[in-house]
């Protein structure tokens, strides 16, 4: 793999009352300004969105795009695959880059101001229509029985969701740019929270969030801002659970964690930190373990041992990640990029961690049906 | 759910697919999960189409490895054998009755669930007009292979001894109580002792109607509304003569077409009739008394109340000599003058104006050219 990452731009993520249109023009302008480029110099665009139709009544968002860059008739099309389109995209507009260079990769969410019933029967859509909408299978019960059985099959706590909640909690109080930047959770607040789906609480999930977020790729660095990509799979996995062998690992994930790791020719070792897709704390811990940095049920030891903090041996989601970065959905894998790139420039501030020369992404779609991952490496 | 698996290389599909795309191999058709409870969560969040929480999902394993999850309303555990619920299916014959607007839906409905279907009435030139509706609406979601096959699971009769095949028999003939008494007395007559016999009467009192059948122990009502493919809602009604066994087979089967049904008492109107004639009256007065035009009032009432659709052009669509009927019906049997149409009703009945149907109701409407 030869593709650099030659400018990033993310809006805050969480509530706001910027409309679909404002929030991907101002991920890509400040992406382009990042990048030191203009509209014109751009070659080909990939939009990343999940909901926009059912939402807000807005599909055909390449043309949406579009209309951002009067005249420019760029070649560009849009990718959903659920929570992963983020992800889908990036690694679409790497491949683009055999024909097109530089490409913008741009992923937008609008979630707020939608009635939480229509929303969460929304989000719902990654589920299949038959198999998991029709008995009640809303997003947080899928992970609720992912978790109750990666519970039951090693020994995982509800103390060790929590763990992972107060974690991302704390990260985010670094990053300007997260949903819950200003919010102060307490262990209290994370144990007493109001019950979703057993054994989750609302601590145990992702924040309803709006937020875009952009990269510019190229075959050639333009400085020691940019960052190099090292690998990038997809994989993908039956879409249902009942569809699955197992249920307590996503092997999307393992596989693509496989492909992108011998692109990079690296090891599971070679991994600084990384920004892993905790739309619910089990997901995290699970995350970990699908991508190699801990064996199968072992996670919750390096979670536990405090190593999954800033100033731990392996440092996941210092973001503050989707649990309280906000999960803008299609966003959120090319946010998760932009903050790795944050943190090999060494512009994260105060949420800049020691050792950031390889990063990794891990970006899903539902309940595991779609698996993007990413390693990107210094310029 | 039924799940299929290829003969040759053992792939599973969760889909009723013809074959599996690894091999091309032959798919059999396994039985249901009958296996163990392994997760199981409490949901407390609604969501559109399951807004009634707490539910539980859980996640049952068999032997073989196969998971199915199934949804319930009441706490299951880790490890408790469970056959997750089958859809009904609805491999019977069900004879209609009548070939009005219900009638015809409920033919449509019933060929799109797949049930075979005797469909009687009185004059063959009305039932072939009705045959042609049916299948004119059908063509829209059936491809030619099932309407062939729609087609042969339809027989049209205007003789009542075909009805000796059905299961079930579901009245929908004119809403006037000699006519329907006397339908369902012949239709009686031809149907097997075993067969559920169901009026679709919206305001008759099923009471009375069981009162003079041989078996009134097998009769109900199954209240559909129009049009019986796209609204959810049947009113499944008992009277004091059905039996349990009946009772239970009449919602055993609006869950078979697909439907919700909510159990109601054989009282005047029932549930939804009863509450909205009352709506509709009402907004009929606040128009005499000009609290505001129709237009706003259906608009306040539609966007106030977030229904669908205006008491005022519900009123059109419904025809104005329907909806006094009803109320004068109610007025009597609830010994309720509130319910009696206001004057204004009274006045459109008189001048002809009885809505869409006429083209003029509390609006005017122009037919539209390419309407079916």
């Amino acid at each position: 793999m030869r593709a650099s990452i030659i400018g990033v731009g993310k809006t805050r993520f969480g509530p706001t009352t910027y409309t679909l249109v404002q929030l991907l023009h101002q991920a890509i302008t400040s992406a382009l300004a990042d990048a030191g480029l203009e509209a014109r110099d751009l070659q080909a665009f990939v939009v990343a969105n999940f909901l926009a139709g059912p939402n807000n009544s807005q599909l055909h968002l390449n043309a949406v795009v579009a209309g951002l860059m009067p005249g420019l008739h760029l070649p560009g099309w849009r990718a959903e695959a659920a929570c992963a389109s983020g992800g889908v995209a990036l690694h679409q507009g790497l491949l683009a880059l055999n024909e097109y260079d530089p490409v913008l990769v741009v992923g937008v969410e609008k979630l707020t101001g939608i009635p939480g019933a229509d929303l969460t029967h929304n989000i719902g859509m990654a589920g299949d229509a038959g198999l998991d909408q029709a008995v009640g299978l809303t997003f947080p019960a899928s992970y609720a029985l992912v978790a109750q059985e990666h519970m039951r099959l090693y020994g995982t706590t509800v103390q060790d969701l929590e763990r992972v909640a107060l974690k991302n909690h704390t990260n985010a109080r670094n990053n300007p740019k997260a949903h819950f930047h200003q919010k102060n959770v307490t262990e209290a607040d994370i144990a007493q929270g109001p019950v979703v789906a057993t054994p989750l609480r609302l601590y145990d999930c992702c924040p309803i969030s709006d937020g875009a977020a952009a990269v510019i790729l190229s075959r050639e660095p333009v400085d020691n801002r940019s960052a190099q990509v090292l690998g990038s799979a997809v994989r993908t996995d039956a879409i249902s659970l009942v569809q699955r062998e197992t249920r307590t690992s996503f092997s999307a994930a393992v596989e693509a964690a496989h492909d992108a790791f011998r692109q990079a020719d690296i090891g599971a070792d070679d991994v600084d930190f990384a920004e892993v897709h905790d739309c619910f704390t089990i997901a995290e811990i699970i995350a970990m373990e699908d991508l190699g940095l801990a064996a199968p049920g072992e996670a919750v030891e390096l979670l536990r041992a405090g190593e999954t903090a800033p100033g731990g041996a392996i440092p996941i989601n210092v973001s503050g990640g989707l649990k309280a970065g906000g999960h803008a959905i299609g966003a959120t894998g090319i946010g998760q990029v932009c903050e790795v790139v944050k943190q090999l420039r060494r512009e994260a501030g105060q949420g800049q961690i020691a050792r950031a020369d390889i990063g990794v992404t891990h970006n899903i779609g539902g309940v595991g049906g779609t698996a993007a991952i990413h390693v990107i490496g210094r310029g | 759910m039924s799940t299929r698996r290829c003969a040759h290389c053992g792939a599973l599909y969760p889909y009723d697919i013809e074959s599996c795309t690894l091999c091309g191999g032959e798919l059999e058709e396994l039985p249901p999960v009958h296996g163990v409870v392994v997760a199981s969560t409490r949901v407390e969040t609604p969501s559109r189409t399951h807004e009634q929480v707490p539910y539980w999902v859980a996640l049952v394993r068999d032997d073989d490895g196969r998971v199915v999850l199934t949804k319930r309303d009441a706490d299951v555990d880790v490890g408790d054998a469970l056959a997750p619920e089958e859809p009904p299916r609805l491999d019977e014959t069900v004879g209609v009755l009548g070939y009005g607007a219900m009638g015809r839906g409920l033919v449509e409905l019933l060929l799109l669930r797949g049930a075979s279907v005797v469909w009687w009435g009185r004059f063959p030139d009305k039932l072939a007009d009705g045959r042609a509706h049916v299948f004119d609406r059908l063509t829209r979601s059936l491809d030619q292979s099932q309407i062939v096959e729609a087609e042969d699971k339809l027989t049209c009769s205007t003789d009542m001894s075909a009805l000796s095949r059905c299961d079930l028999v579901i009245e929908a003939v004119a809403e006037d109580l000699t006519t329907k008494l006397e339908v369902l007395k012949e239709a009686e007559a031809h149907m097997r002792t075993s067969a559920v016999l169901a009026t679709n009467t919206s305001s008759l009192s099923i009471d009375e109607l069981a009162s003079t059948l041989e078996h009134p122990e097998r009769f109900g009502g199954l209240h559909f509304f129009n049009p019986p493919v796209r609204m959810q809602l049947v009113e499944t009604v008992s009277s004091a003569y059905t039996s349990p066994e009946v009772s239970r087979a009449l919602e055993r089967y609006a869950l078979a077409f697909g439907k919700v049904p909510v159990n109601v008492a054989p009282s005047p109107g029932f549930v939804v009739n009863r509450a909205l004639m009352r709506l509709l009256n009402e907004a009929v007065r606040e128009l005499e008394e000009g609290v505001a035009s129709a237009q706003d009032i259906d608009c306040a009432i539609r966007l106030g109340l977030n229904h669908p659709m205006g008491p005022l052009e519900l009123a059109d669509l419904i025809g104005v000599d329907v909806v006094v009927s009803i109320m004068e019906d109610l007025a009597t049997r609830l010994d309720d003058p509130s319910y009696a149409p206001r004057p204004l009703l009274r006045e459109m009945l008189t001048r002809g104006e009885l809505g869409r149907k006429t083209g003029a109701g509390f609006y005017a409407y122009v037919p539209h050219p390419s309407a079916p």
